[in-house]
């Protein structure tokens, strides 16, 4: 670990893509931690950040037990990458710049900046949420410009998301049968 | 904040220096649009009421409700008392444009009755109603407009909303956060300060700083703060044990509680179960209001959009603002909260935490 060439790591990072198989093996990863989430009644959203083909974070929404609406899935999974660096005395930002968030969910807008403050360069995700995305359903942060929050990360979008909105509808109908449409939500 | 009257230059400084403007929608702010339009003298005041009547039906101006469809001219030395908006240029038949226009071009095949009406004109007329009263203004320039007045936006921009005695204590409130952004300053960090306060209680429940010196790039002045405001009431994910100037209070949460003085704790031993499980959510920030020295990023808006802030009140702008300079996330559509921010509550003392204040001594 730590072997990275971090001299053009600007060109490192932009370039900076894992391959096929990859993204196929670690989002079915995502999609099995959402459906057991749905299983045990949790909001099924399945969210984890992988460095050198190691998970380095699994996150799932914490707000309830935190009583802090800002802890998301994303969030968490940052700070166990993060405490990770801090184990091993490794610079976050190397390690984060080549580390990729597998979400079952497009993150939020609030997720969005702290990605892009944290340097990660890549985020797979499978549906959009109407509600708060920040990856282009409300706003577009990733691309934004915003020279002085971190730096922009590039979106592959769409990874099985009919599937991913199913889980969500199934959880929102199991949640209040007589919920209005659902609506892809993390909270 | 525990209460210190006489700490440092500022705590002397005059509520007068400063104005607390509101941070408006992009609707209440933008320049009013404007469409073309063809107007008329009504050169015969007997057609008149005819003439509105028949307009209505021939050009009837859906969505433009606010227009007033007639207008007096008499500062206009015209010998017509009186002009009317006969249609929109777009509703107009294509018209010759090397010949003078006369107004049976407009007859829409006879179905309006010319009668009364002078050559027509083209002018200028606002596409929407005004929302506040600088774009009322603007906007009556080019044409007689409706204006239902929000009062309260109306002294909000003259930066006249707040009280003397509101002003003192929005002061207050932000010197605490300027306060935790110079302790902050000390132990290496971005001077960035923000407090978290209950304005029914008229008190401070969480003061924090900046801390991604501290070696989370994500501990943001207002993160810090909802994290601490959890704690306070029996949650969060964090402890700032090592940073004395980020804290926070118990809530009020029994009556004999608030009769007491404010009882700050440093986050790690506050522990309340009760107060915040009543309605089961974790918006914590219902009804709270943050004072901020510099304006949010994205990250720390939308977190506040999350938490469920009431107000914001920020000293400075800055370059990637959430509220304000790059987006307004507080009044974006589709978000399912929205709140009142306000700019330049005790602005030069924040801005003045931009330039590097060495060994400045804090304690009082
Ligand atoms: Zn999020
Ligand atoms: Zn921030």
């Amino acid at each position: 670990m730590g072997t990275e060439n971090v001299g053009n790591d600007v060109v490192s990072r932009e370039n900076f893509q894992p391959c096929a198989e990859d993204i196929q093996r670690w989002m079915a990863n995502a999609f099995d931690m959402a459906k057991d989430a749905l299983e045990n009644g949790e909001v099924p959203v399945g969210c984890l950040m992988v460095y050198n083909n190691e998970i380095l974070g699994k996150g799932r929404n914490e707000v309830n037990e935190t009583k802090n609406a800002t802890r998301h899935a994303e969030m968490v999974a940052l700070d166990q990458v993060l405490e990770w660096c801090r184990h091993r005395d490794l610079d976050p930002r190397t390690v984060c710049e080549r580390t990729v968030l597998y979400v079952t969910v497009e993150p939020c807008i609030m997720c969005a900046g702290a990605l892009r403050l944290t340097n990660i360069p890549l985020v797979v995700y499978g549906c959009n949420n109407d509600r708060f995305g920040g990856c282009g359903s409300v706003l577009d942060i990733p691309s934004a410009d915003l020279p002085h929050t971190g730096s922009s990360f590039k979106c592959i979008s769409g990874f099985r998301g009919e599937e991913a909105v199913e889980m969500l509808k199934t959880f929102y109908k199991q949640e209040n049968p007589n919920a209005p449409k659902p609506k892809t939500r993390k909270e | 904040m525990e209460p210190q009257p006489k700490r440092r230059k500022e705590s002397e400084c005059d509520f007068d220096s400063w104005v607390a403007y509101p941070v408006l929608s992009n609707e209440q702010s933008q320049d009013t649009e404007l469409i073309e339009a063809f107007a008329a003298p009504i050169i015969n005041k007997k057609e008149t009421s005819r003439l509105i009547k028949e307009l209505a039906k021939v050009y009837p101006l859906p969505g433009l409700l606010h227009i007033k469809r007639v207008r007096s001219c008499k500062d206009k030395g015209s010998p017509h008392p009186l002009e009317v908006i006969v249609c929109l240029a777009s509703d107009a038949p294509v018209i010759d444009h090397s010949k003078d226009m006369h107004i049976s071009d407009l007859s829409s095949s006879g179905r309006l009755n010319c009668e009364g009406l002078g050559d027509p004109f083209l002018v200028k007329i606002p596409a929407c109603p005004p929302l506040t009263r600088p774009q009322f203004e603007q906007a009556s320039k080019h044409w007689p407009t409706s204006f239902h007045e929000d009062k309260q936006v109306t002294v909000a921009l003259k930066g006249q909303l707040f009280t003397s005695s509101q002003k003192a204590k929005m002061q207050e409130y932000m010197m605490a956060a300027v306060a935790a952004a110079r302790a902050g300053q000390q132990s290496g960090m971005e001077a960035v300060g923000a407090a978290v306060v209950d304005p029914e209680a008229e008190r401070i429940l969480a003061v924090g700083h900046d801390c991604r010196k501290g070696g989370h790039p994500l501990h943001h002045a207002i993160m810090v703060c909802i994290d601490l405001v959890a704690r306070g009431q029996g949650g969060g994910a964090y402890t700032y044990d090592k940073y004395p100037a980020c804290q926070s209070v118990l809530p009020y949460s029994s009556p004999s509680q608030k009769q007491g003085a404010s009882t700050m704790t440093t986050c790690g031993v506050v522990q309340d179960g009760d107060s915040a499980e009543e309605s089961g959510q974790p918006y914590i920030c219902t009804g709270y209001d943050l004072y901020v020295t510099r304006e949010p990023c994205v990250m720390c808006a939308m977190a506040l959009v999350h938490s469920r802030i009431g107000r914001v009140f920020y000293g400075t702008a800055s370059t990637d603002g959430a509220f304000g300079t790059k987006y307004k996330i507080h009044a974006q559509k589709d978000l399912n909260h929205r709140f009142e921010v306000f700019k330049g509550v005790l602005g030069q003392q924040c801005e003045d935490l931009n330039r590097p204040v060495p060994y400045i001594k804090m304690n009082s």
